[in-house]
């Protein structure tokens, strides 16, 4: 009996003798670096459409692995199926799209530094993306330094287009105050006047917080407690049980998997059936109903978007749109979900940046301040690019203002019981630029 | 002032979150301890097992079938992984197993995103039965997680005792080299070991999975908590970490009572610098002469 199996007799043969040969070595370069050439030589799909044009470099942030990794690959599917339909429907004044993606591992300093490589190396020639608020804050200041536009695909934090706002950063969908004005009438009127607010202690969940609790207290409802949770708790049991005392709601903002074990531990404690349960439409996503089961039944949220067909959502942009998301989330998980927000908003940004390049006539980074200028004020319908609905990208902020679905989780399925159109989710612009 | 029935409240919290810890804890204590690894894959092969466990409970319907279907082939996971990733690095510097086991993290992180998608799935729990505790419903199953805890560490405890195997796990522990002499096949008891605290994240993974939701992330909290517990129970000391885990956790739960749940996180790593600066050998040890 040896110490290391592998110098047992028996094992000679099996295992790795830990000697690498000359031969060896030149031998299984060889073989590398051939398959890694024949790899190289297989045109991009879009090359053969386009011959030699030119294409865009769109770099793509997403976090691919890490505590986030779920979302950012929910989120991508938008972006991708958004770039292979620009090059499908002929690109971008004649060039097509090619996306440089680049998974920044859930990490605000990974991201910077993913993004500088995106912006120096690469040299893309706009950016698209984000998903975690704190990267997407952390982020900003290069895209500034290097003067090239970024769309966020999913950051909800409000600071990214108020106090932090730049002239290089497009929101091109809604955020919690707007959130918050479209849906706290609903909150106050329909479900009860007094409510407590667990919350996400990070960027997203502290600007979330205040945006609900000052509209609430604006239509004379009460805020009686906060109860902030930090990123990645998996046991908040012992932070809910002490959540007690006489009140109308609670008030959930969470997202991924952080929602599925509020909502799931919540629901344990008796606190979903004790007070009315609602929130932030990122609780019940399409992609959590699954994990929640009866747990999150009852819900009320408010949402950019759900997947429901019915009217005013049954339009043929939306079923488009529903039944090829539907197809290509399947690729990336067999139980084949419906698209959740951070599809369509990831898909839609990539479409502003398309509407923006064509009007400015863009040509690379060189021309960016048209690009910005084309994008400000830009007003869009409801079509196959923007299946969600209307859209105002307005110039002071870089904020979208969209239409919200209020709704509520009916046999583990959304239901639909209120649009708010964008025209009463306008709140005042509260960005200064600074010179571009 | 705080109220009676907070504190109460908040002790079982603290007593139940700490067995559940204890569970998860105690695999990775038993590798470090006979192995001198330090399992950073360990919390995927708590997340592995959840996984695992959901395919079992959507073919067969049942949660204990799940729980064992899930340890078992996690068993044979780590046994792989073990013969085929750090049975080569045995004696080399310990940096290498850190790193392999990283390694082994990253890939089964990935393996689950790719092989079950990004969408969480859910394991129902076998009791879905709750009693009124003061001003919360309290469930009956986070009580049964807690007693198959402490079943499980139990009979580890006896195995380790009492059985032969058990015992050449002692003494490989004391002195490898001496235990292979007297005729111990070492290489296999170091399998063994990596095979049984893989069944055992497993277990905790199953248990944990109606808590939850199963996630590619589900194991991150816990693992670290986990590293935390091993090292203020003392390095590769069973008894240690049960008893670490079960005061962290009280500690967290009443210090949320005073303080803010990021606050109260805190405390925890509080109580790690303490324990490294003052006691380095851990909490739950005698005093080294």
């Amino acid at each position: 009996m040896t110490e290391r199996w592998q110098e047992e007799p028996w094992a000679q043969d099996l295992w790795w003798s830990g000697k690498t040969t000359r031969r060896r070595f030149l031998g299984l370069s060889a073989a590398t670096a051939a398959a890694l050439g024949a790899t190289m030589l297989v045109p991009a799909p879009w090359r053969k459409a386009f011959g030699q044009a030119k294409p865009y470099k769109v770099g793509i942030m997403q976090p691919l692995t890490g505590v986030a990794a779920a979302g950012g690959k929910t989120a991508l599917v938008g972006s991708m199926m958004a770039i292979d339909r620009v090059n499908k429907t002929g690109g971008v004044n004649g060039r097509p799209l090619e996306a440089i993606v680049a998974d920044y591992e859930s990490k605000p300093d990974v991201g910077r530094r993913k993004v500088e490589k995106l912006l120096v190396e690469d040299q893309v020639d706009v950016a698209e993306g984000g998903y975690l608020s704190n990267v997407c804050v952390a982020c900003m200041p290069v895209f500034d330094e290097h003067r090239t536009v970024f769309m966020v695909g999913v950051c909800l934090d409000t600071t990214i287009t108020t106090t932090k706002c730049s002239r290089y950063v497009f929101r091109p969908f809604d955020y919690a105050p707007a959130q918050a004005v479209a849906f706290a009438p609903y909150l106050v009127s329909k479900l009860g006047k007094k409510w407590h607010i667990a919350y996400l202690d990070y960027a997203w969940g502290q600007s979330t917080r205040d945006a609900y609790a000052a509209e609430i207290k604006k239509l004379g409802g009460e805020v009686v407690g906060t109860t902030g949770i930090p990123l990645g708790t998996a046991d908040m049991t012992s932070f809910l049980s002490k959540i007690s005392g006489s009140f109308d709601g609670f008030f959930g903002i969470f997202f991924g998997a952080n929602a599925v074990v509020l909502a799931t531990q919540a629901y344990d404690l008796g606190l979903t059936k004790k007070y009315r349960f609602a929130g932030d439409g990122a609780v019940a996503e399409s992609t959590h109903l699954p994990a929640l089961g009866q747990k999150v039944e009852g819900f009320t949220g408010i949402n950019r978007y759900i997947p429901v067909l019915d009217p005013p959502l049954n339009t043929p942009y939306h079923k488009r749109f529903y039944e090829e998301a539907r197809a290509r989330l399947k690729q990336i998980d067999p139980s084949g979900p419906d698209p959740d927000r951070y599809v369509q908003s990831n898909f839609e940004a990539i479409n502003f940046l398309k509407l923006g390049m064509q009007k400015s006539g863009f040509r690379g980074r060189e021309d960016t301040m048209k690009l910005i200028e084309a994008l400000e004020g830009m007003e869009v319908k409801e079509s196959d690019d923007f299946p969600q609905g209307d859209k105002t990208l307005r110039k002071e902020d870089h904020q979208a203002f969209i239409r919200e679905f209020i709704f509520d989780i009916k046999n583990n399925k959304h239901r639909l019981l209120e649009v708010i159109s964008k025209e009463k989710t306008f709140v005042p612009p509260a960005c200064s630029f600074q010179k571009a | 002032m705080i109220p009676f029935e907070q504190l109460l409240v908040q002790a079982i919290n603290g007593i139940v979150t700490g067995m559940i810890l204890a569970l998860v804890a105690s695999g990775l204590t038993l590798i470090f301890g006979i192995m001198d690894v330090v399992n950073f894959a360990h919390g995927d092969l708590f997340m592995l097992g959840a996984y695992v466990g959901t395919t079992v409970f959507v073919t067969t319907g049942n949660f204990w079938l799940a729980l064992l279907g899930a340890c078992v082939t996690m068993a044979a996971l780590g046994a792989a992984l073990q013969i085929t990733t750090l049975r080569p690095l045995l004696g080399r510097d310990p940096l290498t197993t850190i790193l392999a086991t990283f390694g082994i993290s990253l890939v089964l992180q990935n393996y689950a995103l790719w092989q079950y998608g990004p969408v969480p799935r859910k394991i129902m729990e076998p009791l879905t039965g709750h009693f009124q505790l003061f001003h919360i419903e309290y469930p009956w199953y986070r009580l049964l997680i807690a007693m198959l805890s402490a079943v499980i560490i139990g009979g580890l405890w006896l195995f380790m005792k009492y059985g032969t195997y058990g015992i050449w796990i002692r003494a490989t522990t004391q002195d490898r080299l001496m235990a292979s002499a007297m005729g111990i096949p070492v290489p296999r008891v170091h399998t063994g070991v990596f095979a049984i605290g893989a069944a055992m994240a497993a277990a905790s993974g199953v248990l944990f999975a109606p808590l939850v939701g199963v996630n590619h992330a589900m194991g991150f909290d816990f693992t670290l908590r986990a590293f935390v517990v091993v090292v203020v129970g003392g390095m590769g000391n069973l008894g240690g970490s049960i008893l670490a885990s079960i005061f962290l956790s009280l500690l967290e739960a009443f210090a949320s009572l005073w303080v803010s749940p990021a606050q109260a996180v805190i405390v925890s790593f509080i109580v790690l610098i303490l324990t490294l600066l003052f006691r380095p050998t851990g909490l739950f040890v005698p005093t080294p002469k």
